[in-house]
């Protein structure tokens, strides 16, 4: 069982460091009516928590060479953040291991920070039915950078991948079929890109003369909603929380820096 | 953290190519094969232009992109090329498609006062 | 100091400060603390304003920064330390050493019970109400109010009240904040509105069912915090977040109002007020508000020209153009003239007048006439309003010539009456008595009164001469009767004689001409000739009317063959009689200059394009010369306005008053003139409020401002009421 296991393994390595998240979670916790306040909120578990970091750990453990980072968000979301050239171990260690035994692939998929060295980090989505967890990997790369494509480990990455091609252009090596699947033949760009304008470039229209569907570039004469997102609470600045910082965030600039 | 060490990524992980000669080769095959199908693709499509035509727009697309020397662009760009021959070759493309290569629609923008004024009330 | 709230101004003079000048109230500044922040406020500053100073602001509703403190909504409650209650911050005084606690727990379950009572009794129908988006107290109840309701009981329910075509009233979600009523009573000077009944009674309204009569309803519906007050023609059209909007000016009369255009699917869907302190304040008169419709009905959207059977027939650019080069080519430059009206921009009329002179024409006239004898309008401080419209909160004395300013231009009576309340700004009035909204002299309605008061034996002359800082104000009208040159010598002197037995300082300006259309500034800072008598006297073979819709000319003062062209944005008076119209751009659809009655060169924006083929004028002007083969050298807005330049540095310097001097040798060259003041009296051309709404191309094609003149006429029954919800 996955909770022994963990368990077994808490008693072996003790946490180790004490900006580990879960131990914020912990203080957070501390208020036992606070969750009643807060309907919105997810109660957390704290033992369910506790395994996660362990199982963490284990892997990280295990598979020094490929994992960069462990961490538990949002209270109890496992991600493992990994280098690019990992994936098809981890992935095929998660799927096959005793303990693990993620052998489904939920979702892949990919998110755009044109500000980072590489921009784009895919992440894929692992479900085990065997112990009824799920764990994110992450990993990142760049426009020219291929990835390795997962689909010798799940069969459900096919069509995913195509997908992350398709929106951002991230080129899945050895994939065996990766070619459109969302956008029209012809299409020129990504349209998940950041840097993709909202308008596209071409706007397509029926011609009478030439007697079909023609593409032109977008002209933007035509009056399309503006919205205003001038927020109305700018007005009392003071009064506002200030947002929370992201955690994600600081973990990829580690990763960027090494 | 429980964050353990990663290792440093390698310098510049090529796509397929590891130089340029070998970019260009690719490149080469890629027009030769493109060359080859615009016929069948001008009969299949029952495109109203000829061969020549054809020919000639695949030509300039190609040359459009002569001044990209790294070889990853270069393979990048062959793949979507390549790509595009499989959609043109299986017929998943259709005459619109083609054509657009073409601009046919297209009007200039005006450019002197009195076309401009003729034309809209663009500044 | 002098534009300080009442309020502010009156615990001032309680507390013993002075309050003349900021510079000697500095020693005196008190320091008190806003959250354990320090801030330097003056004596009197209440607890609200301190906060502002410390970058805070408290929430409220019915505080309003122009209007008098009513501290009746309590929704400013806050804490201040060492005290056993809160309190209302908007009517609170500070004191030295206090420390304003803006977020602690107390000041906050205070706005949450102030909230919860509130909402007691408001509707919750958000979804279908017109403030939605913009509501006061919607984001308010958003960022301190409760997120559940304790309230079981019902909900009291007011029936509405019809207080005319342009606001409409759903009474229910009133909260009695009093803006409105303040408003009324303090800014537009109508005590129309109030409150009847008391407690969970209470109900604000105009008593008697009758329409809120004034020329600045329009601003109750900005001031009002809920959905209590909104537009009638606006009503369910758009919703805020979905609008564009632009910053534009106003040109429906002369004092330029800065306004916002807000557009959604190349339409204008409201006029808002925009802050600007030396012009309109943050608000805006009902016929620049609500006369927008008006630019969507009537539309001249393709060129025309009128066939053998005296039909307009549609034509094409190309035809009408070629047509128009055609005939200013064949004629000689003698035989040209144009005329320009009251909404043109400078871009137009600098076009317009280089066109031509090209031809070598040099007849340019505006429909507005102004006296040319004596210095005329060579010298600029002749036609201007020198004291500036923010001036007259300053003056002691205003003396009035032949004007009805609160229909000519109601925001700057609206000014006087701040100056009259404020600081007992004592006014006199020379012409037919007319309601303003505050009370004055009258002197008598014959002209000949100016000559007693220039010569210094009427008995207005002694006030006059005590004044410390006078301002005469004489209205464009007085000066387009057919004695205007003496007219305009006489107040000349008048204002001279103040001013030197004043003894103020050479920048306090006396002589104030009001102009009321947009244009005749601009117009005359180029040269064009007011008024249209040259036309008259040498009738033209080609005249061309650029906007030209007040009718001061007809076929029948022009010889059979005259070829008339009309360009401008309304098919009104001017178009019907031309053989050839050019559709022009209306203010929300061009960039361009306009100069209000101060001087001050201001620019509208682009909110919509032109309807059809309706094009920039000034693009018009230019292609009929490009036609022509006497190409106009520009060809963008900026080639246009470096020209402006070229003419006339101040056109294009932007919202910046040109000060215009020599009144002294104004007044010399105006006793040249040897005109005789006639015995008719002085009737300004807008008397009563039904003579305010529809002045102009725009505003006689808009329905709402038909529909208020149909409500002042016959009453706010008249007109019938949309289905409310």
């Amino acid at each position: 069982m996955l909770a022994a296991a963990l368990r077994g393994l808490a008693r072996r390595c003790p946490p180790r460091g004490a900006a580990a998240p879960g131990v914020v979670g912990q203080a957070r916790a501390a208020g036992g009516s606070a969750a009643e306040t807060r309907p919105t909120v997810r109660p957390k578990n704290e033992v369910e928590q506790k395994q996660l970091c362990a199982f963490g750990e284990y892997v990280a453990e295990i598979l020094p060479k490929y994992v960069q980072q462990a961490q538990v968000t949002c209270f109890n979301e496992l991600e493992l953040l990994i280098h690019p050239d990992g994936i098809i171990p981890v992935l095929t260690f998660l799927r096959d291991h005793t303990n693990a035994q993620f052998k489904s692939l939920a979702d892949l998929t990919a998110v755009d920070v044109p500000s980072r060295q590489y921009r784009f980090e895919i992440v894929y989505n692992l479900l085990s039915l065997r112990f009824n967890s799920r764990i994110r990997v992450k990993t990142y790369t760049d426009e020219l950078t291929p990835i390795d494509s997962a689909v010798s480990v799940h069969k459900a990455a096919n069509w995913y991948e195509r997908e992350v091609w398709d929106m951002y252009g991230v080129f899945f090596a050895n994939h065996p079929d990766l070619r459109r699947i969302l956008t029209d033949y012809g299409f020129e760009g990504h349209p998940f890109r950041k840097d993709f304008p909202l308008s596209g470039y071409v706007e397509v229209r029926y011609d009478d003369e030439v007697k079909r569907v023609v593409a032109e570039p977008v002209e933007l004469s035509q009056e399309f909603r503006k919205f205003d997102l001038n927020s109305p609470w700018e007005t009392f600045p003071a009064y506002r929380a200030a947002p929370e910082p992201l955690k994600i965030e600081a973990g990829a600039k580690k990763e960027d820096a090494k | 953290m429980m964050a353990v060490a990663g290792r440093g990524a390698a310098a510049v992980k090529p796509i397929f190519s590891r130089d340029l000669g070998e970019a260009k080769r690719r490149v080469r095959e890629l027009y030769r094969a493109w060359y080859r199908e615009v016929p069948n693709t001008v009969h299949l499509y029952q495109l109203d232009i000829t061969v020549r035509q054809a020919r000639d727009k695949l030509r300039e697309l190609f040359v459009k992109n002569a001044h990209v020397t790294d070889p990853r662009v270069i393979d990048m760009l062959v793949i979507k090329g390549k790509m595009d021959l499989q959609e043109t070759i299986h017929v998943w493309k259709q005459k619109t498609h083609i054509m657009r290569y073409f601009h046919e629609t297209e009007t200039p923008r005006p450019k002197d006062f009195m076309s401009k004024f003729y034309a809209g009330h663009d500044p | 100091m002098f534009r300080l709230p009442a309020v502010r101004r009156a615990l001032a003079r309680a507390s013993g400060a002075c309050g003349r000048t900021t510079a000697t109230a500095a020693s005196n500044q008190i320091e008190v603390f806003v959250d354990g922040q320090p801030v330097l406020v003056n004596p009197g500053t209440t607890v609200l304003q301190a906060c502002e100073k410390a970058g805070i602001q408290i929430p409220r509703f019915c505080y309003h920064d122009r209007l008098s403190v009513a501290g009746n909504c309590r929704m400013c409650l806050v804490e201040i330390e060492k005290a056993p209650k809160p309190v209302a911050a908007c009517a609170m005084p500070v004191m030295k050493g206090w420390n304003i606690l803006t977020n602690s727990e107390k000041s906050r379950k205070a706005r949450e019970g102030v909230m919860e009572f509130l909402l007691a009794n408001h509707p919750l129908d958000c979804p279908i109400c017109d403030q939605g988006g913009e509501c006061d107290l919607q984001d308010q109840s958003m960022m301190f109010g409760s997120d559940r309701s304790r309230f079981r009981e019902g909900k009291r329910a007011v029936e509405d009240k019809n207080i005319g075509p342009l606001v409409k009233t759903i009474m229910t979600r009133c909260i009695q904040c009093t803006r409105c009523i303040r408003f009324a009573s303090e800014v537009a000077g109508v005590d129309d509105l109030g409150t009847t009944g008391r407690g969970n009674d209470m109900q604000v309204g105009t008593y008697v069912e009758k329409m809120f009569m004034s020329e600045l309803s329009g601003n109750i519906i900005d001031i009002c915090p809920v959905g209590a007050l909104t537009s009638k023609p606006y009503a369910f059209t758009a919703r805020p977040w979905e609008t564009r909007k632009v910053e534009s000016i106003d040109v429906l009369d002369a004092l330029g109002s800065n306004i916002v255009v807000s557009t959604r699917t190349g339409e204008v869907m409201r006029i808002l007020p925009r802050l600007h302190e030396d012009i309109n304040e943050e608000w805006i008169s009902d016929k620049t508000r609500f006369a927008y419709d008006g630019l969507k009905r009537q539309r001249l959207t393709q060129p025309m020209i009128k066939n053998e059977k005296g039909l307009f027939v549609y034509a094409s650019w190309e035809d009408v153009l070629t047509r128009v080069a055609g005939v200013l080519q064949a004629v000689e430059g003698k035989d040209v003239a144009a005329i320009v009206g009251g909404l043109v921009d400078a871009e137009a009329l600098i076009a317009l007048k280089d066109l031509l002179n090209r031809v070598n024409s040099d007849t340019l006239c505006t429909e507005e006439i102004f006296p040319t004898d004596g210095a005329g309008t060579d010298l600029r401080s002749n036609y201007l309003l020198n004291t500036k419209i923010a001036g007259v909160e300053e003056a002691d004395v205003l003396l009035l010539v032949g004007t009805n300013p609160r229909f000519e231009a109601p925001l700057f009576n609206a000014r006087i009456r701040k100056s009259w309340l404020h600081n007992d700004l004592h006014v006199a009035l020379v012409g037919s008595p007319v309601n303003l909204t505050y009370t004055y002299d009258h002197l008598g309605e014959s002209p000949q009164i100016l000559q007693d008061i220039a010569s210094g034996k009427h008995a207005f002359c002694k006030v006059l001469d005590q004044a410390k800082k006078p301002v005469v104000v004489v209205g464009s009208a007085a000066l387009q009767r057919s004695d205007g040159a003496a007219i305009h010598a006489a107040v000349s002197t008048i204002a001279q004689n103040a001013r030197t037995k004043s003894g103020v300082g050479s920048d306090w300006k006396v002589m104030n001409i009001l102009h009321r259309v947009a244009s005749q500034v601009a117009a005359l800072d180029l040269g064009f000739k007011p008024g249209v008598e040259a036309i008259r006297k040498n009738p033209p073979k080609v005249l061309y009317l650029l906007g030209a819709d007040s009718g001061c000319i007809t076929r029948q003062d022009l010889p059979k063959d005259c070829f008339i062209i009309y360009q401008g944005h309304h098919g009104d008076v001017g178009a019907p009689m031309a053989d050839i119209i050019l559709p022009g751009a209306a203010y929300t659809e061009k960039a361009a200059t306009y100069v209000n009655t101060e001087g001050r060169a201001q620019q509208t924006r682009v909110a919509v394009t032109p309807p059809g083929m309706a094009r920039e004028d000034w693009r018009i002007i230019r292609a009929v010369s490009e036609m022509a083969g006497m190409t106009l050298p520009y060809e963008n807005l900026d080639q246009i306005r470096k020209r402006l330049e070229e003419v006339s540095p101040n056109l294009v310097r932007y919202d910046d008053v040109e000060e215009a001097n020599y009144f002294k040798q104004a007044n010399e060259l105006s006793k040249l003139v040897k005109q005789q003041l006639l015995a008719d009296p002085l009737v300004p051309p807008q008397l009563t409020i039904k003579d305010f709404y529809m002045t102009d191309s725009i505003s006689r094609a808009s329905q709402t401002m038909a529909k208020c003149v149909k409500a002042v006429v016959e009453g706010a029954h008249a007109v019938e009421e949309p289905a409310s919800c």
